[in-house]
C-alpha cells in the first residue's frame, strides 16, 4: 500500500480532509457574516474604525504588540476576564468582521486589548494620557521613544507637544505613527451586545440530564 | 553513476554518503549558523521579557520584532534546514542510490536561507505578518516555496527511484514531511496573505498552519531519524513493528486537527477547540505505538543514543501534555501564559535533541571522518540537556504561576511580573547555556568539514553486520 | 553486536546494514501467525484503547461542539438554544422611533393631526378599534375622504408604508406592527398591541392600490 501513488494520495488525502473542515467549513458557516443591524439605533454593528485608527492597527501590527497582549475576551466565567474589567461579554467572530487582520495574539505578558478604547473612556484618558505612557513606559511595558521625536521650536510650538522633558528651545513631539497608533487603541470596543454573544447561564436541572 | 548494491550495504562509509557531502555540508552548516543566531535572538528576546528596557530604544530589536525574528530563525533556519539534510540523507541512504540533482538541492538551500535572512531582516524593519510561526514578510514567503521545492525534490526521487520495493517507517515519515509541507505552506499562505479570508477565520487557518508544522513536518522528521537510528545502533529488530504503520497513519489524520487547542475561549465557534481536543487524545494512539517500538532505546549508549533518548522521552511528554492541557479546566489557567511558551519550548527541543543525535551520526559519515574533539561533543551535550530541561521547567512553573494570578483579579500586571521575574532569570541563564553548547557545536562541526578525507581511512568505521529477522 | 565497549562520541558505530534493516522489518511487519496457544496481548490492547480514544473523543465531541454550530461560542451551550434567537426588541421603543422620524410631521407629536388636512390619531376610532383596518391603512395607503371622530379629512393622501408595490418606505412587517403598537397605547389610547405576523398575513393578500374609507369599511 505504501508503495506507490496510493500512499500519496492518501497523505493529501488526510490533510485536504483536515483543510476542509476547518479552513472550508468555517468558511462555509462564517465567511459572508454580516455585521449585526439594530433597528433602534439605526447603525449595523460592529461599527468600521476610522481612518486614522486603520492606519494604527498597522503600526500595532507591525511593532509586533500582538507578542503580549490578547485581543479576544474569554466568557465571564472562565478566567477573571471579566473580574478584571476587560469586558462584560465574549468576544465573537462578528466583533472582528470589518478587521483586515484581526490581532488576537495568544499571550497575556500585558493586558487584554479588546476593550481598550471602552476602558479609556471610563476613565477620562486622553489620547494625550496614553501618549504620555507609551513614551514613559511601566514596569511591564517597554517605553516606545523611537515613536517620538525631539525637534527644535520652530515658531510656535506644536500642540502635540508632550510637556516636560524637551531641553530648552525643543519639543518632544509624538510621530504619525504614535498618534494613529494611539488612535487604534483608543477605538477598540466590543461593547454591543450580539444574539449569539449573550452569556449563557447553564441550567442546572439540564446539566444533571447528561 | 553509483556503486554497486553491495559495497552499500555492508560499508559503514559508501559512495552515497560521499556523494552527498557537499550538498548536505551546506544545508548542516546553514542550519547550524542559524542555530546559533536564533539561539542569541531568542537569548535576547527572553531578556527582555524580564526586563523590558533592555534594547528598548533601538526600534529593530523592539520586543514584538525580537520576538518573530528569533522564531523564524529557528525554525526556518535551524529546523528547516536541518530537518531537510536528515531527511535527505536517511532517504538516500534507505533508498539505496546517491542524492539525484545536488545542484538544485544547493541552489535551493541557497535560495532558502536567502529567503530566510530576508525575513529576518523583514521582520526587524516592520513587515511582519502576526502569525505565529509564519511571520517573514510577504513577499518573502513564496520564494520560500519555490526554495523548498527545489530542495525537497531529491528526497521524493530518492523515494520514487528506490531499489527495494519494500520500504521502512523512516521512508513513510520522512516522504510525507517533504511532500505535506508545500501543501499546506501554500494553502496557509494563499488564505492568509494573499487572497485572506474573513475575520477570525485567520486564526483558525494560522493555527491549523502551525500545528502542521509542528505535527506534519518536524514530528515526523525526527521519528523519521528514530525509526533509522535505533535499529542501526541497537542491531535489533523493532518490537511490534507491524503496528508502525497504524502509528504513522493516526499521527497524519489526527495531528492536523490539533490546532484549535490556542482558541479554546476564543471568538471562534466552540467545536474547534472541541474537535482540537479529540484529536490530541486520538494521536496519543501514535505515542503509543512509537513507544512500543522504540523499547531499544533506553539503557547506555554513546551521545547520539542519548541525544535521541532525551528526545524522544520529550517527544512523549510534549504530546501527552499537549492533549492535558487542551482540557478546558487545565487551559483556563495556562492559556495566554509561558506555560504555553513552555509547551512549544518542549516540542521544539523534542525535534531538535532527536535532530542533534542524526547529526552526530550522519556527518562522519558524509564526511569520512570522527568529529575533531569529543570535549566539544560532550560539552554540547551536557548543556544541551541541562539548558533544555531547566528552561522548560522554569518556563512551565512560571507560566503556571502567570497563569493563577491572572484569574486573581486583584493582583496586578506588575506583581505579575515581579514574581515570574525570577524564574526567567533562571530561564535565561539556561538559554545563554544552551548557545553556548550551540556554539560547541557549530565550531566542531566547521572543524571536521577541513579535515582532510586523505588524512583518514576508512577502517575507522566499523563493517555492520545483517540483522537477523527475529522473531519479535 | 549491540553491546559495546567504549561508546567513543566522536563516532557512533553501526551495528547493522541498511538493507538488512529494511529486510527485517518487512519481515516483522507480517506479523507472526498466532500458533500454540500463544497469542500476543498487545494487539488486543492496543485495540482496547484505541476504542477507548474513540469513546471519548466521541462523547467529548457529542457534548461540547453544539452539533458544530456557528452561533454557539461557549461549549457548555447546547445546540438550538434560546440564546440563538434574535433578542426581543420593544416594539412601543421601536414604534415610537419611527413615529418621530415619519409620522410626527402629519399627524403631529401629541397625535392631534391638523384639523382640516390630517386626522387625529388621539382616541380615534380607527386607531383603537378593528386591527385589520389599521394595517391595511398603514400598509397601501389610503386616498380619498375619511370620517375621524367626526370630522372629515379629505385634502391629503396616506402613503403606504408597507413593502407592496409602488411603496416608497420598505418597512419590515416588525416595523408597522411596531408603530401601530405604538399609536394604540399612545395619548390616551388603550387598545392593545398589533402582532408582527397579523400584518405579514395581510401583506401577503397582494398588493393593491390605496384604499377608500368605503372599502375599508367593508373589512372586518
Amino acid at each position: 500500500m505504501k508503495n506507490g501513488p496510493l500512499f500519496f494520495f492518501g497523505l493529501f488525502f488526510a490533510l485536504t480532509l483536515s483543510w476542509a473542515g476547518l479552513a472550508l467549513g468555517t468558511h462555509a458557516q462564517l465567511g459572508d457574516l454580516q455585521p449585526h443591524y439594530d433597528d433602534i439605533e439605526g447603525k449595523a454593528f460592529p461599527q468600521r474604525a476610522s481612518g486614522v485608527a486603520s492606519r494604527g492597527q498597522l503600526v500595532y501590527q507591525d511593532l509586533g504588540c500582538v507578542s503580549c497582549h490578547t485581543q479576544q475576551v474569554r466568557r465571564p466565567s472562565y478566567g477573571a476576564d471579566e473580574a478584571r474589567g476587560w469586558g462584560s461579554r465574549q468576544s465573537v467572530t462578528r466583533d472582528y468582521v470589518h478587521q483586515k487582520r484581526p490581532l488576537l495574539g495568544n499571550s497575556r505578558l500585558g493586558p487584554d486589548l479588546a476593550n481598550f478604547g471602552q476602558r479609556a473612556e471610563g476613565a477620562g484618558a486622553t489620547k494625550t494620557d496614553l501618549l504620555v505612557d507609551l513614551y514613559n513606559g511601566s514596569q511591564g511595558m517597554p517605553a516606545y521613544r523611537f515613536l517620538f521625536e525631539e525637534r527644535e521650536i520652530v515658531g510656535q510650538t506644536s500642540e502635540n507637544a508632550l510637556q516636560g522633558v524637551a531641553a530648552e528651545g525643543y519639543e518632544l513631539v509624538p510621530t504619525e505613527r504614535a498618534e494613529t497608533l494611539a488612535a487604534y487603541l483608543l477605538s477598540l470596543k466590543q461593547t454591543y451586545e450580539y444574539p449569539e454573544a449573550r452569556p449563557y447561564a447553564p441550567d442546572e436541572k439540564q446539566e444533571g440530564a447528561h | 553513476m553509483t556503486q554497486t548494491t553491495s559495497s552499500t550495504a555492508s560499508t559503514g562509509v559508501s559512495e552515497i554518503d560521499t556523494s552527498s557531502r557537499c550538498a548536505l555540508s551546506f544545508l548542516i552548516v546553514a542550519s547550524l549558523l542559524w542555530l546559533v543566531t536564533g539561539g542569541l535572538l531568542a537569548l535576547l528576546n527572553l531578556v527582555q521579557t524580564h526586563t523590558p528596557g533592555f534594547l528598548a530604544d533601538c526600534f529593530l530589536f523592539t520586543h514584538g520584532r525580537l520576538d518573530a525574528m528569533q522564531e523564524t530563525a529557528l525554525v526556518y533556519g535551524w529546523a528547516g534546514n536541518a530537518g531537510i539534510a536528515v531527511a535527505l540523507w536517511l532517504l538516500s541512504r534507505l533508498g539505496g542510490s546517491a542524492l539525484r540533482g545536488t545542484n538544485y538541492l544547493v541552489g535551493g538551500t541557497l535560495f532558502w536561507n536567502i529567503g530566510v535572512m530576508l525575513g529576518v531582516c523583514g521582520i526587524a524593519f516592520g513587515d511582519m505578518t502576526s502569525f505565529s510561526l509564519m511571520q517573514m514578510p510577504d513577499y518573502v514567503q513564496p520564494l520560500m516555496l519555490v526554495a523548498y521545492a527545489l530542495m525537497a525534490a531529491p528526497g521524493v526521487l530518492a523515494w520514487t527511484g528506490r531499489r527495494k520495493d519494500s520500504t521502512f517507517a523512516t521512508q513513510w515519515y520522512a516522504v510525507a514531511a517533504l511532500f505535506l509541507f508545500p501543501w499546506f505552506f501554500s494553502a496557509a499562505q494563499v488564505m492568509l496573505l494573499f487572497v485572506p479570508v474573513r475575520g477570525t477565520l485567520q486564526s483558525v487557518i494560522s493555527t491549523w498552519y502551525a500545528q502542521n508544522l509542528f505535527s506534519l513536518w518536524m514530528a515526523p522528521l525526527a521519528i523519521a531519524a528514530l525509526y533509522y537510528l535505533v535499529p542501526k545502533i541497537r542491531g535489533k529488530v523493532m518490537p511490534n513493528y507491524d503496528f508502525a504503520i497504524y502509528g504513522f497513519w493516526s499521527l497524519i489524520v489526527f495531528g492536523t486537527w490539533m490546532g484549535g487547542r490556542h482558541l479554546i475561549g476564543g471568538p471562534v465557534p466552540a467545536w474547534i477547540p472541541s474537535v482540537a481536543l479529540g484529536a490530541g487524545v486520538l494521536v496519543l494512539f501514535h505515542h503509543m505505538i512509537v513507544y512500543l517500538n522504540m523499547s531499544g532505546i533506553g539503557g547506555a549508549g554513546g551521545v547520539v543514543m542519548k541525544f535521541a533518548k532525551y528526545g524522544f522521552y520529550a517527544y512523549l511528554l510534549s504530546g501527552v501534555i499537549d492533549a492535558l492541557f487542551s482540557l478546558r479546566s487545565f487551559a483556563v489557567i495556562t492559556q495566554f501564559t509561558l506555560f504555553q511558551e513552555a509547551q512549544w519550548q518542549l516540542a521544539f527541543a523534542s525535534f531538535s535533541l532527536i535532530i542533534f543525535g542524526a547529526l552526530y551520526y550522519l556527518v562522519p559519515r558524509i564526511s569520512g571522518a570522527a568529529w575533531p574533539s569529543s570535549g566539544l561533543v560532550r560539552g554540547h551535550y551536557l548543556a544541551t540537556i541541562i539548558g533544555c530541561a531547566v528552561l522548560i521547567i522554569s518556563l512551565g512553573v512560571a507560566g503556571w504561576q502567570q497563569g493563577t494570578a491572572l484569574n486573581d483579579s486583584t493582583i496586578s500586571f506588575e506583581a505579575i511580573a515581579a514574581q515570574y521575574r525570577p524564574w526567567l532569570l533562571v530561564a535565561s541563564a539556561a538559554q545563554a547555556l544552551l548557545l553556548v553548547g550551540n556554539l560547541a557545536f557549530l565550531v566542531n562541526f566547521v572543524r571536521i568539514l577541513f579535515v582532510r578525507t586523505s588524512e583518514v581511512s576508512a577502517s575507522q568505521f566499523r563493517q555492520p553486520t545483517n540483522l537477523e529477522a527475529s522473531s519479535s | 553486536m549491540s553491546s559495546q565497549d567504549s561508546h567513543d562520541p566522536r563516532l557512533e558505530q553501526a551495528a547493522a546494514t541498511d538493507d538488512s534493516i529494511i529486510t527485517a522489518h518487512d519481515k516483522a511487519a507480517e506479523g507472526r501467525p498466532d500458533v500454540d496457544g500463544n497469542y500476543r496481548l498487545i494487539p488486543l490492547v492496543l485495540l482496547f484503547v484505541f476504542s477507548g480514544f474513540i469513546f471519548f473523543g466521541g462523547t467529548y465531541l457529542h457534548r461540547y461542539t453544539g452539533y458544530f454550530s456557528p452561533e454557539i461560542f461557549d461549549e457548555r451551550q447546547h445546540a438550538g438554544g434560546p440564546v440563538t434567537e434574535a433578542p426581543q426588541i420593544d416594539p412601543v421603543v421601536l414604534g415610537q422611533k419611527q413615529y418621530n422620524l415619519a409620522c410626527i410631521t402629519c399627524h403631529m407629536p401629541n397625535g392631534q393631526g391638523l384639523p382640516g388636512v390630517y386626522p387625529p390619531l388621539a382616541q380615534a376610532e380607527w386607531v383603537t378599534g378593528s386591527e385589520e383596518r389599521l394595517i391595511a391603512i398603514l400598509l397601501h395607503g389610503l386616498k380619498g375622504p375619511i370620517t375621524v371622530k367626526g370630522n372629515v379629512y379629505g385634502v391629503a393622501a396616506m402613503p403606504a408604508f408597507g413593502r407592496v408595490a409602488g411603496g416608497g418606505y420598505n418597512w419590515s412587517d416588525e416595523r408597522i406592527a411596531a408603530v401601530l403598537t405604538y399609536i394604540r397605547q399612545e395619548w390616551g389610547n388603550t387598545a392593545g398591541p398589533i402582532e408582527t405576523a397579523s400584518v405579514t398575513a395581510i401583506r401577503e393578500r397582494g398588493d393593491r392600490k390605496e384604499w377608500t374609507e368605503t372599502e375599508l369599511l367593508a373589512l372586518p
